[in-house]
């Protein structure tokens, strides 16, 4: 792709976000999704491959039926209402329509069956993009619109993706598929306190962003797609295999590593809600999921296939991808846990 | 005026139901022009004529045939009309969720519906479209930016999809 068409494309897809961010009119919030969604529409079909493509068309679909649902809702609230306020869509019509619409867009179970096709066709550095920068403007408008929301919905689909992210990914061998999974998951749990804590939600985020990005970056370091290529993947880089390990099991939420923390903040929230069972379902559905990247640490760390690799192996050649990001997000996403203290008090 | 603008609103959902119902993409092409039609004269009769005229003129003339003419280069040679019991079951079922959602809307959504009919219209010299298309170049101005930056925008997207014959992305090569 022409460096000047991606610099475009790249700037854009930052203004799309800025402006959903900065903007309290539907219409505006509206206008910047769309950006959004015209923005990464190149870059997904970069390589011109049936399968970037097909990912490509159906992401384009649905990303499209989402915004016109936004556009109806808002247009209609203004109908009723006579305000466009993102703020204040207090009409319950209006709000539960818009919550799916959004719940649409990022991929939130049972509206979520797009995620792992579209995240399952591209390159797993558009797959990061996807499941990080373009989340970001949704979820900005699911924490503004959930004050007027009804818990109910909320919490349905909150706990049907806990769960559908946990048992989609059970029988997976295609790692991006996993991840779309993961990605499913980490949202409900997002989801489920954006009423009670908005803090919270925004914690969560924080750490799913972190955890993902470096997931996603050691996948695309051992270039691997596939579970069955994780078995060789300490040829490649063996300090490395051994920190995905902990990245996964970041990502499963293990009390000495960062995504112990959104986990454990949540189900106090909960607790202090009083609300036990959810925060029991909750936790359970969290097992589903840690037990596919438990499944995932094994093949990659735990077991060494009985045979001798008779080429040169590769980590004796200097890796001359950039580590960079790489190195950053791996710390961030082992090491964060003891400064929860301090991330709480910076995001409360 | 009642009747016509009756006429125009049944004529709108009929067009809706010949889009949704028909996989084919011609009779979909003839369904949005009804619809667009009956939109426009909808829109004139709420008093918005120059919107009226900009969505006929840039939807139907410039968006629609263009689908019109490449749908007629790809789509298959034998579609299916609405009489075919395949179509035909979508068409009584769309048309049964109509009525069904009248009958249960009739009491509460002419409520809505009416006030928008003339809202004080007596008071201004302009329509209101008018109006709202010089608070448009006025005080939208930064919005139009924006707006230009999106054509601008989805110009090189498109591009970047379909150029080259070795490189087209809509096919596999």
């Amino acid at each position: 792709m022409n460096p000047y068409v991606l610099s475009i494309l790249l700037i854009s897809l930052g203004l799309g976000t800025t402006l959903t961010f900065m903007s309290s009119h539907w219409l505006l919030a509206w206008m910047g999704l769309e950006i959004n969604t015209l923005a990464i529409i190149p870059l997904m079909a970069q390589k011109h491959h049936p399968r970037a493509v097909e990912a490509t068309t159906k992401y384009f679909l649905i990303q499209a039926t989402a915004a016109a649902m936004i556009l109806f809702a808002a247009s209609t609230n203004a109908w009723i209402c006579g305000q466009w306020d993102i703020n204040q869509m207090s009409h319950p019509l209006t709000s539960a329509m818009t919550m799916t619409a959004l719940a649409l867009k990022i991929g939130l179970a049972p509206l979520h069956l797009w995620l792992p096709e579209v995240l399952q066709g591209i390159t797993l550095t558009t797959g990061l993009i996807l499941s990080t920068w373009q989340k970001l403007a949704p979820l900005a408008l699911i924490i503004q619109t959930a004050n007027n929301t009804h818990p109910f919905l909320l919490t349905t689909l909150a706990l049907c993706s806990t769960l559908v992210g946990g048992w989609g990914g059970l029988n997976q061998t295609q790692l991006r598929k996993i991840l779309a999974y993961s990605s499913i998951a980490h949202l409900g749990w997002m989801i489920l306190v954006s009423q009670m804590a908005p803090q919270m939600t925004i914690i969560a985020l924080i750490t799913y962003i972190v955890m993902t990005t470096a997931a996603f970056l050691m996948l695309n370091n051992i270039n691997s797609t596939k579970i069955i290529t994780l078995a060789s993947a300490w040829t490649k880089a063996p300090a490395l295999t051994a920190l995905t390990c902990l990245v996964l099991l970041s990502l499963g939420g293990l009390p000495p590593l960062t995504g112990f923390m959104p986990k454990w903040l949540i189900i106090q929230e909960l607790a202090n809600q009083g609300l036990a069972a959810t925060a029991t379902i909750i936790a359970l559905t969290a097992l589903l999921s840690l037990y596919f990247y438990l499944r995932l640490t094994h093949a990659l760390t735990l077991t060494l296939s009985p045979q001798i690799t008779n080429a040169t192996t590769p980590w004796r050649t200097p890796n001359k991808q950039p580590t960079l990001a790489l190195s950053l997000f791996t710390i961030m996403a082992t090491c964060l846990l003891p400064i929860t203290p301090t991330i709480f008090t910076l995001m409360t | 005026m009642s009747y016509l603008f009756c006429m125009w609103l049944v004529l709108l959902i009929l067009g809706l139901v010949a889009v949704a119902s028909n996989p084919a993409p011609y009779f979909a092409a003839l369904g949005l022009v009804v619809v667009a039609g009956a939109g426009c004269a909808v829109l004139a009769g709420f008093g918005a004529s120059f919107l009226a005229v900009v969505l006929f003129l840039i939807y139907l003339g410039g968006m629609l045939v263009v689908f019109a003419y490449s749908a007629a280069l790809a789509a298959e040679p034998h579609p299916e009309g609405w009489w075919d019991v395949s179509v035909l079951e979508y068409v009584i079922f769309y048309l049964v969720g109509v009525g069904v959602a009248v009958a249960y809307f009739s009491s509460e959504w002419y409520n809505y519906l009416l006030p928008v009919v003339s809202v004080c219209k007596e008071f201004f010299v302009l329509c209101e479209d008018v109006g709202g298309v010089g608070v448009m170049y006025s005080l939208g101005g930064g919005l139009l930016v924006i707006c230009a930056s999106v054509l601008l925008l989805s110009l090189f997207v498109v591009l970047e999809l379909v150029r080259g014959a070795s490189r087209g992305a809509l096919r596999a090569v």
